[in-house]
């Protein structure tokens, strides 16, 4: 691995969004292959999920990471679009109808992107009926819902139900903190994940 | 002994002659107004609207005769400005998205859009951008963050995150000269919101209570300052200390020790699972803050300081205590790590449990009353023996709470009391 591609990981596992922005201009100047730039992101951002997931780092480092993950992307996406190199996997990812906080969505958010998959992010407030557009028009692999509030848990209950109903072949995984492993089995949803970087484990599972 | 008396045993750590308890006394140890009117209809109360003493949460003032009739005992004397920037004050009524009358300020001002969403307005200013958002299925309000558009992340001005925290004004002093007259010999123990002394309580970051707020505004962007920033947090904390000490000299001038209880702080350091930042990061950013506060506090007036953190806050506990906190809140036992018997067995003499006394991600809104009962006779077993304990439910009750778990939970804790 070259010194740029080395420097990027190690400014995405410190957050240093100034240095990853200038290791990628560096790597993409120097002619490197775009995957080699996108695999020493992904290296960097594994990292962070896995120290996350230990409580060795905490949600601000996490979000220094990821924005440092963006600021590297910012230069690196445009051209991974051009030479055809695309996510394997896609997911739908919102905050379900009546519930309007989306911390915990955005850290699954980023950590998933840093797992080099494409999020579709539906945003907050989302209702059944949109997730179930988003699916038409995006095709995803993995619908995410989450819930903050014990009053918006119904709400998950029922976009779950209504996406089941659906044709669409897509699994249903669901978070947020007033929800457990049960709750999600009881409503009929494929996968429960507490945390951000158990997210991402639980997204390569669903899609293997 | 009277409520005063023993909630103030609790908190020292003496054993009151009962377990003391608190509804509605904070803006997080509150009633949603949909609940309050049920309980106001439970015990035969007077019908009339339930006023909105905090509407973020949209949380009902728990009225005399309620205190009366739950037999609570704190009284709360509220800030004389809502998070929203504007006072209580000439009541009007108002009809909820879910079809509830209440009572609201006349400077709750609220506009809706075509999709049943309400947006409401900073200090009333209806020219100003809405500050808060209720979606038409929602219950409560969310901030809405307005991110100033010449922000930027390189070029921080801390002079931008301290327009809020200024000298009390005049209107305030007058507000507590009032608020003290009133409730000056009250048998009821007396809490209060200090103003200013909340460092980085991420419901005040977006400030909505300012009509074009500037600075660090975004939730994500405030949490990265801890990390990427902290000298910035540690001179804003300075400084908010710096006039929050004034304005507690200038309260204490004018309440005295009326003043039982005084919520310093909200900022909530755990998640479900885990802290918002480390340990030494906590200690180096907002420790010797906290501590300032508090040994003021202690060393001037006779009042007992309250922390509130949701979450997995069992590693900070000792730090919470070196902080020089006498009230932790609302101790969230469903989260990792807090454990009922491991947090009285080793904090248990040396910080009071405010909370903890039933689970309201589960157990209350989605348990059996019998399920509630047990788990809060369980609950005031481990931790009410030696005092340092007042019961409340962990966080505020929450709207679609069945009215019979609520119930069941007040006579689990009379019946702990043997008043039942």
């Amino acid at each position: 691995m070259t010194d740029s591609l080395n420097r990027l990981t190690a400014a995405i596992k410190t957050g240093k969004r100034k240095d990853a922005r200038a290791a990628t201009a560096e790597a993409l100047d120097a002619g490197l292959p775009p995957q080699s730039v996108l695999d020493a992101l992904t290296l960097g951002m594994n990292d962070v999920g896995k120290r996350f997931k230990a409580n060795e780092i905490f949600v601000p480092e996490v979000l220094v990471a990821a924005r440092a993950m963006q600021k590297s992307m910012d230069l690196l996406e445009p051209i991974l679009i051009a030479s055809g190199i695309e996510p394997e996997h896609t997911i739908l990812i919102g905050t379900v109808e009546g519930d309007l906080h989306d911390i915990g969505k955005n850290l699954v958010m980023m950590m998933l992107k840093g797992a080099n998959f494409k999020v579709v992010d539906l945003g907050v407030n989302v209702p059944a009926e949109t997730f179930s557009q988003a699916i038409e028009q995006h095709q995803p692999d993995i619908v995410a819902l989450s819930a903050l509030l014990t009053t918006t848990m119904p709400a998950m209950e029922s976009i779950v139900q209504h996406l089941n109903q659906s044709d669409a072949p897509v699994k249903i995984m669901v978070g947020g903190a007033p929800i457990t492993k049960d709750f999600a089995e009881q409503i009929g949803a494929d996968g429960f994940s507490p945390d951000a970087a158990s997210a991402v484990e639980l997204a390569q599972q669903l899609c293997a | 002994m009277t409520p005063k008396q023993r909630i103030r045993a609790a908190i020292d750590h003496q054993q009151p002659d009962k377990l003391p308890i608190d509804f509605g006394s904070s803006f997080i140890t509150g009633i949603h107004c949909s609940v309050v009117e049920q309980l106001r209809d439970h015990y035969k109360l007077e019908k009339r609207p339930v006023k909105i003493c905090e509407p973020y949460q949209m949380l009902g003032e728990v009225e005399a005769d309620l205190l009366d009739a739950m037999r609570l005992d704190v009284q709360p004397i509220f800030p004389q400005r809502t998070i929203f920037g504007f006072p209580n004050e000439n009541w009007k009524p108002w009809t909820t998205p879910w079809g509830q009358q209440v009572l609201v300020s006349e400077h709750f001002k609220t506009t809706e859009d075509n999709k049943g969403n309400t947006y409401i307005y900073p200090q009333g200013d209806t020219s100003a951008p809405a500050s808060g958002h209720m979606p038409k299925t929602s219950y409560f309000f969310d901030t809405i963050e307005r991110i100033d558009p010449d922000f930027d992340e390189d070029e921080l001005d801390l002079e931008d995150n301290l327009e809020e925290f200024g000298p009390m004004s005049k209107e305030e002093e007058a507000y507590w000269v009032e608020q003290s007259e009133i409730w000056r010999g009250s048998d009821r123990a007396i809490s209060v919101h200090l103003n200013g002394t909340c460092l980085g309580d991420i419901a005040l970051v977006p400030a909505p209570f300012l009509t074009n707020p500037k600075g660090v505004r975004g939730v994500a962007d405030w949490y990265m300052l801890s990390a990427d920033e902290p000298d910035f947090l540690k001179k804003l904390f300075d400084r908010q200390a710096e006039v929050a000490l004034q304005n507690m000299a200038k309260l204490h001038q004018i309440a005295g020790d009326l003043i039982d209880v005084v919520v310093v702080c909200g900022t909530d350091f755990g998640t479900q699972n885990s802290l918002f930042c480390s340990v030494p990061s906590m200690r180096d950013i907002w420790l010797p803050r906290y501590k300032q506060i508090n040994d003021w506090i202690h060393n001037n007036t006779n009042w007992r300081t309250f922390k509130h953190s949701c979450g997995a806050v069992e590693p900070l506990v000792d730090t919470f205590i070196d902080c020089g906190f006498d009230i932790l809140n609302p101790v969230q036992c469903s989260a990792d790590g807090m454990d009922p018997q491991g947090l009285k067995d080793n904090y248990g003499d040396r910080i009071t449990f405010w909370g903890g006394g039933v689970n309201t991600q589960q157990t209350l809104p989605f348990g059996t009353p019998e399920q509630v009962r047990r788990e809060v006779l369980s609950r005031c077993e481990v931790f009410a023996p030696g005092g340092g304990f007042v019961f409340n439910a962990i966080h505020n009750v929450q709207a679609q709470t069945p009215i019979e778990n609520v119930i069941a939970m007040i006579d689990a804790v009379h019946e702990f009391n043997g008043d039942k």
